[in-house]
């Protein structure tokens, strides 16, 4: 392993919404975005088959730029339902995952980091499938 | 018929589901859940009680011609799910008017409707034929009651996916 294995490693913040995915991969601090993408504006015109084509665009366009930054691989970081529930739309977060493999980068340690709404009270955890 | 009436924390519902004019029973699972202790554990971070979801939907029992209002009420076992929606920044500005939560909540939430969070679990549950999304942002409470009336009435088509709020985030 190289001694500035930390600088070849950046991490991937996956936003899955209802119907769209957002990609910003940063440096380990987070300070600095290295690349971004959003597949919403396809799959909103063609929301029954853009899915994994939107999911696959973004994240080679995403894949292509770190990998000329200088990153070999990327850890993970998902946020959003996208991410788990079977019936959303959007390109989703496992999807992204496969596609940015796929596209050359190494992946890391995955990781859901999907807000709970709540007041005085929230569901448990796990009852949607995150 | 038993409607749910659930969305993120701030959206509008208990001020909402005030104003219907339906005949149906209104239950606000919130109140039932601090006088019935239908919880089973305590997230003590976020400040709220886990609700038990299996007490609550036993309390509920067999009653039928409810409306249920609450942030959960979409993993009961109901016919029509209605989904108040909100801009997340306008959601932030309702919830630090009403002043119960703090700020780390506050931003969750908001963050939580930025994502679909609700919205994505109700389809997920119910299936989108049975889920109806309102959008509660600069509607007065008495317009948004009238929409979920509708829904009742089965005069409303049902609707997910109308709003995108993830350039909030
Ligand atoms: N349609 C609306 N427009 C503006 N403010 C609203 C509206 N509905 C509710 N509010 C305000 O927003 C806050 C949250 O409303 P509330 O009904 O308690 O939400 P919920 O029950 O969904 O958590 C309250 O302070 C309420 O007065
Ligand atoms: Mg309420």
């Amino acid at each position: 392993m190289a001694e500035n294995e930390g600088d070849k490693w950046g991490v991937a913040h996956v936003h899955a919404s209802f119907n769209n995915t957002l990609i910003t991969v940063t440096d380990q601090t987070g300070a600095e975005t290295i690349a971004k993408s959003s597949g919403g504006a396809v799959v909103k015109q063609n929301r029954d088959e853009a899915s994994p084509y939107a999911a696959m665009q973004m994240a080679e366009t995403v894949a292509e730029e770190v990998l000329a930054a200088g990153i070999e691989g990327v850890h993970v970081r998902v946020r959003g339902p996208g991410g788990n529930l079977q019936k959303s739309p959007g390109p989703g977060a496992q999807a992204t995952i496969r596609a940015l493999a796929r596209a050359g980068l190494e992946i890391g340690r995955i990781e859901d980091v999907t807000p709970i709404p709540h007041d005085g009270s929230r569901a448990p955890k796990g009852k949607s499938g995150y | 018929m038993r409607v749910a009436v659930t969305g993120t924390p701030g959206t509008g519902k208990t001020t909402a589901t005030e104003r219907l004019e339906t005949d149906l029973d209104v239950v606000h699972l919130n109140e039932a859940v601090r006088e019935h202790d239908l919880y089973e554990d305590v997230d003590e971070g976020r400040g709220s009680v886990i609700v038990d979801l299996e007490a609550a939907s036993e309390w509920l029992g067999d009653r039928d011609d409810v409306v249920v209002e609450s942030h959960l009420a979409h993993h009961l076992d109901v016919d029509r799910v209605v989904v108040l929606r909100c801009h997340p920044e306008d959601l932030e500005e309702r919830l630090r008017e009403r002043g119960d939560e703090s700020e780390a909540s506050i931003v969750e939430n908001a963050e939580s409707e930025a994502l679909d969070v609700i919205l994505s679990e109700a389809v997920d549950e119910h299936g989108i034929e049975s889920v109806y999304e309102i959008d509660a942002t600069d509607r007065s409470p008495d317009a948004v009651a009238a929409e979920i009336d509708a829904v009742v009435r089965g005069e409303r088509e049902p609707s997910a996916g109308t709003v995108s709020f993830i350039e909030y985030l």
